[in-house]
């Protein structure tokens, strides 16, 4: 009896409160601003414009939210993390911004990561590096794309079994955290199956010259070369180690690939027979996908390509999250995005309670030869598609 | 050779110059939509400043200036993190970093003159790019240096003022300004200064005369370097965190283009540069992915018609009105 | 083992003869000019750029060879008329942000004509394959390169040896008055060298395209090569841009030691290896 009377006095008191507030929504339907960054100028341009335009194909889905009106603000990065920063944190004080979405840089990712935690946003980003959701993971922060153990794994593991034969393995690797976390990676696949290691260049973050990298690499006779590094880099080196007559010694396999963009770059010629390791594929099959190949070839006349896709489900989960939750408050929304699962391109996806991680496919394809596409876009095929994320105490994590 | 300047000089003892700051200070966090973009523009101010002692007043153009905003920043963030130094040590170390540095690529530098020298400044601000970026493990590499305090202003154990605000930070930081910009003005006004501008008009003269040209060279460097390194510190606390591109070429080249669009004929000229380069990104980041095109544009007519730059502009604009109002005098004279 | 130290070497060599084509016309600008070019590196990555478009036009990577330097010298030829000539009496500092800010337009423009994601030009179907001979493998492509490069640096020799343009030239580095007073019509021969210059810099993107595809943002990355090789050699001299590309080609896997080693030479030479005051 007095807990009902309890009850219904809380409940009385919280309708009387917020009675002024949705009686002020009604009349003043102010609109909440969802913040997209992205690197729409400066070196990365590329990245920007396809992210750009997957967050905006999510947001379009709600033109209102919560009985107000959405909408959805660019900042440029500039592909800058100092600008992403500062501007992060204006949007934070002088427009009362909590929830953001994007980043192309690892770098600009962690900084604005922390800034947002601090006020108690929501921040999901794609970006690869491993400590966005293992020693510097944070409770508003989310992050989509798979990192560097999912990403060796569901490459090399299967293309291990395709190749029964290849006991000698070459890695060429850019020399920095995640390059090495990569590099790492791979030696303990590697050993777990007995295969050799034969050799690993190192180069900087800035070399685009690979002939010498590729010449100590065939030197080493092995029977796969494996780059570990990715953008502009696994480019150039793809094309000169084509160049180089590579593939008609070794099986070259790129574990992080850009996926269709890169892939339209570089043409069959260069891509055929390569394996080729990605976040995303449009051919892939789900429910999700295919209606974001839908919306985007109705809306942009492409297909998706990787960044589009991983922001476009981002801002959808993030913005899915608020309606569910009813609320505009960051931590709570938060906590609705732990432990959820939802339909993603990859398939059913759900984002991890104890590192923020969304636990999704990493695909392994292989270059198709011109002959053998049915359109411009058929550039690869669909080997292997799999899971492998390390345990959340071994990330280094702990969500307070 | 050195590199002349074209236009001709601020008074810089002018206490119309010191008001004109005060003023900008005073009214930037007004205008500007937030306090931390007016701090940004600040920091920048400051190192645009300290590139300006060298280029504009020594006639030295240096392609170096990101080493000592990148070492300056990477050595406070250090200093706070591992050794939980307070504020002012902090920025005391930064400006050690930053003119010790700035001694060691200075003192090689000038070694050579003109095209070579500035060719120098740029091998070195790579070469410390290439060593930031490997020394991963003190800086952070790629990533970066997270998590940087933002000290609280204290004597003593008693603390006067947190900065977590943004607007008291930009207080912090406009005062540190002001105090930054009297004291150059005391060295360029000094015998220092002078002969400084000696060796930019003519060095062979200068040390003719009996002037160690490479001496004052060198302290200028000092004297910039330090000032870019608290400049470093404070964008890294701005930020609570250190970037990688704080000392790559591209910060080096902005901190460059400031200096001279704003015009490098007075220190008021770096304000102005560092001013309006940042709200120009702002403002055209927001309106085209491709506003960089325009910064191009913009570089080149500051170059064709506006060689003094803001300053220069200013200046002029103020030398018109003042010679009308004369003739209108004059005029009136002669009516009555 | 020493096959491999041969390779290496060869390799640096054939790359040192690109980074020679890319420094050469920087060199030669400013040996006659005075003048300090940031947008060599723009030039570049737009002649890759043309030759993409050519080929994808007409599938012939010859021509594209003979139409993007000319398209380049063409561009560069009207800039030089309406911008650069104004500017020549200036500061550096001025040369610098004047072609800095030429670099960001042909850098945006890149992108807004082309795309933000960059292109490929495969290698042309008469020189596809490599060369083995035992366990030595060097792709066909680039052997070319260095003897096309090479024939292209004669061809430069000669002409700045052996023809009346070329003595103008180098007259006009050691005096532009003199060569005036004679009855020479300086401007032209400026606009002249201002675009063979940069036409230089597109033939090397040209040649780079089927190595490095054509990028929008590759330009500062060219342009710190080509200064590295030009101020080893000396600023102005045509020998110093070669010595210095074939160092850079050899030591450039080290990124740190090229700007190490042009820091070492520039205090130990005062003009670079070759240069003149």
């Amino acid at each position: 009896m007095q807990r009902r009377t309890l009850l219904k006095a809380s409940l009385t008191a919280a309708a009387a409160l917020s009675l002024p507030l949705s009686v002020r929504s009604a009349f003043a339907a102010e609109p909440f601003t969802f913040y997209g960054l992205k690197s729409m100028s400066g070196a990365f341009a590329s990245y920007g414009k396809f992210a750009d335009m997957g967050s905006r194909l999510a947001v379009e889905q709600h033109p209102e939210i919560l009985g107000r009106p959405l909408n959805y603000k660019v900042i440029d990065t500039e592909g800058n993390a100092g600008k992403a920063v500062r501007k992060v944190q204006e949007a934070i004080q002088q427009d009362g911004a909590r929830f953001f979405q994007g980043c192309t840089l690892s770098s600009s990712a962690l900084a604005v990561a922390k800034e947002v935690d601090k006020v108690g946003g929501v921040f999901m980003t794609p970006v690869g590096a491993d400590e966005v959701t293992g020693k510097d993971c944070n409770k508003a922060t989310f992050r989509w794309s798979v990192p560097t153990y999912g990403a060796i794994r569901q490459t090399m593991v299967p293309l291990i079994k395709l190749l029964p034969d290849a006991k000698r393995w070459y890695t060429i690797t850019p020399q920095y955290v995640f390059g090495e976390a990569l590099l790492e990676g791979a030696k303990t696949v590697l050993k777990e199956h007995g295969l050799e290691h034969v050799g690993n260049s190192y180069h900087s973050l800035q070399e685009q010259e690979f002939s010498g990298y590729l010449t100590n690499a065939i030197s080493t006779r092995p029977d796969v070369l494996v780059l570990l590094n990715f953008g502009s880099q696994s480019s150039n080196t793809l094309r000169q180690a084509v160049n180089f007559g590579i593939k008609e010694r070794m099986k070259v396999l790129l574990v992080w690939s850009a996926g269709l963009d890169q892939f339209q770059e570089l043409g069959s010629d260069v891509l055929e027979g390569v394996y080729l390791g990605a976040q995303y594929w449009h051919q892939v099959d789900t429910p999700l996908n295919r209606e974001l190949v839908k919306l985007t070839n109705a809306k942009y006349g492409i297909n998706p390509t990787y960044p589009l896709a991983a922001d476009y489900i981002s801002t959808k989960v993030m913005l899915d999250s608020i309606i569910a939750t009813g609320s505009f408050d960051g931590p709570t929304v938060a906590k609705a995005m732990q432990g959820l699962s939802f339909e993603g391109p990859t398939g059913k996806e759900s984002i991890r309670a104890g590192d923020h991680q969304v636990i999704k496919d990493y695909y392994l394809l292989i270059g198709k030869a011109t002959a053998d596409m049915a359109d411009k876009d058929d550039l690869a095929k669909v080997l292997s598609a799999g899971q492998s994320f390390p345990p959340v105490d071994a990330t280094g994590c702990t969500l307070a | 050779m050195s590199e002349k300047n074209p236009l001709p000089f601020a008074k810089t003892q002018s206490k119309a110059m010191l008001l004109w700051v005060l003023a900008v200070l005073i009214g930037l966090p007004l205008i500007l939509p937030s306090a931390t973009l007016a701090s940004e523009i600040l920091i920048f101010a400051m190192a645009a400043l300290a590139c300006n002692l060298l280029l504009g007043y020594t006639g030295l153009l240096s392609f170096g200036q990101g080493i000592f905003f990148g070492a300056g920043a990477y050595c406070a963030a250090l200093l706070m993190i591992h050794l939980q130094w307070g504020l002012f040590t902090a920025l005391l170390g930064a400006a050690v970093a930053g003119g010790f540095l700035a001694l060691l690529v200075g003192a090689l530098a000038i070694r050579r003159t003109g095209i070579y020298f500035v060719m120098l400044t740029l091998a070195f601000s790579q070469m410390a790019y290439f060593v930031a970026y490997t020394l991963s493990d003190w800086t952070g590499g790629d990533n970066g240096l997270l998590s940087v305090p933002r000290p609280q202003v204290r004597i003593g154990d008693t603390v006067l003022l947190s900065l977590a605000d943004a607007r008291a930070f930009y207080g912090f930081v406009a005062v540190l300004f002001l105090l930054i910009f009297i004291g150059a003005r005391r060295v360029i006004a000094s015998p220092f200064g002078s002969t400084l501008m000696a060796i930019r008009e003519n060095e062979t003269r200068a040390s003719a005369i009996g002037y160690d040209t490479r001496h004052f060279k060198i302290l200028v460097f000092v004297l910039s370097g330090a000032v870019t390194g608290i400049a470093g510190a404070l964008y890294a606390m701005l930020l609570h965190f250190v970037p990688l591109s704080n000392i790559d070429l591209a910060m080096s080249e902005n901190i460059l283009i400031m200096t001279i669009v704003g015009g490098t004929g007075s220190l008021f000229g770096s304000l102005l540069g560092a001013g309006s380069i940042v709200l120009l990104g702002d403002f055209l980041s927001d309106l085209w992915p491709r506003w960089l095109m325009l910064l191009g544009v913009i570089l080149i007519l500051v170059v064709i018609f506006m060689r003094g730059g803001l300053w220069g502009g200013l200046a002029s604009l103020f030398d018109k009105v003042r010679r009308s109002r004369k003739a209108s005098v004059v005029n009136k004279e002669h009516v009555l | 083992m020493l096959n491999l130290y041969l390779f290496q070497i060869l390799n640096g060599l054939g790359l040192g003869m690109i980074y020679f084509l890319i420094a050469v016309g920087l060199t030669i600008i400013f040996g006659l000019l005075n003048f300090v070019n940031f947008a060599h590196g723009a030039f570049f990555l737009l002649g890759a750029y043309i030759c993409y478009t050519a080929v994808s036009l007409t599938g012939n990577f010859w021509l594209a060879l003979l139409i993007a330097p000319l398209v380049v010298a063409a561009l560069a030829w009207v800039i030089e008329r309406l911008l650069i000539q104004r500017i020549y009496h200036l500061p550096h500092m001025f040369q610098i942000l004047v072609t800095l800010g030429i670099a960001l337009i042909i850098q945006e423009a890149s992108v807004m004509i082309w795309g933000p994601v960059g292109k490929s030009v495969a290698v042309p179907e008469l020189l596809r394959g490599v060369l083995v001979v035992g366990d030595f493998v060097y792709p066909y492509y680039r052997l070319f390169l260095i003897v096309f490069s090479g024939l292209v640096g004669l061809g430069l020799w000669l002409l700045l040896e052996r023809t009346r343009f070329g003595a103008l030239v180098r007259a006009g580095s050691e005096s532009t008055e003199t060569v005036s007073l004679l009855g020479t019509n300086i401007l032209r021969l400026f606009s002249m060298t201002f675009a063979l210059g940069v036409a230089l810099a597109g033939v090397a993107g040209v040649l780079f395209a089927p190595l490095r595809g054509a990028q929008p943002f590759v330009g500062p990355e060219i342009l710190g090569i080509a200064f590295v090789v030009v101020v080893i050699g000396g600023m102005g001299s045509f020998s110093g841009a070669l010595v210095g590309g074939l160092l850079v080609g050899v030591v450039q896997s080290a990124s740190l030691m090229i700007y190490g080693a042009m820091a070492v030479v520039i205090l130990v030479r005062p003009y670079g290896l070759f240069g003149r005051a």
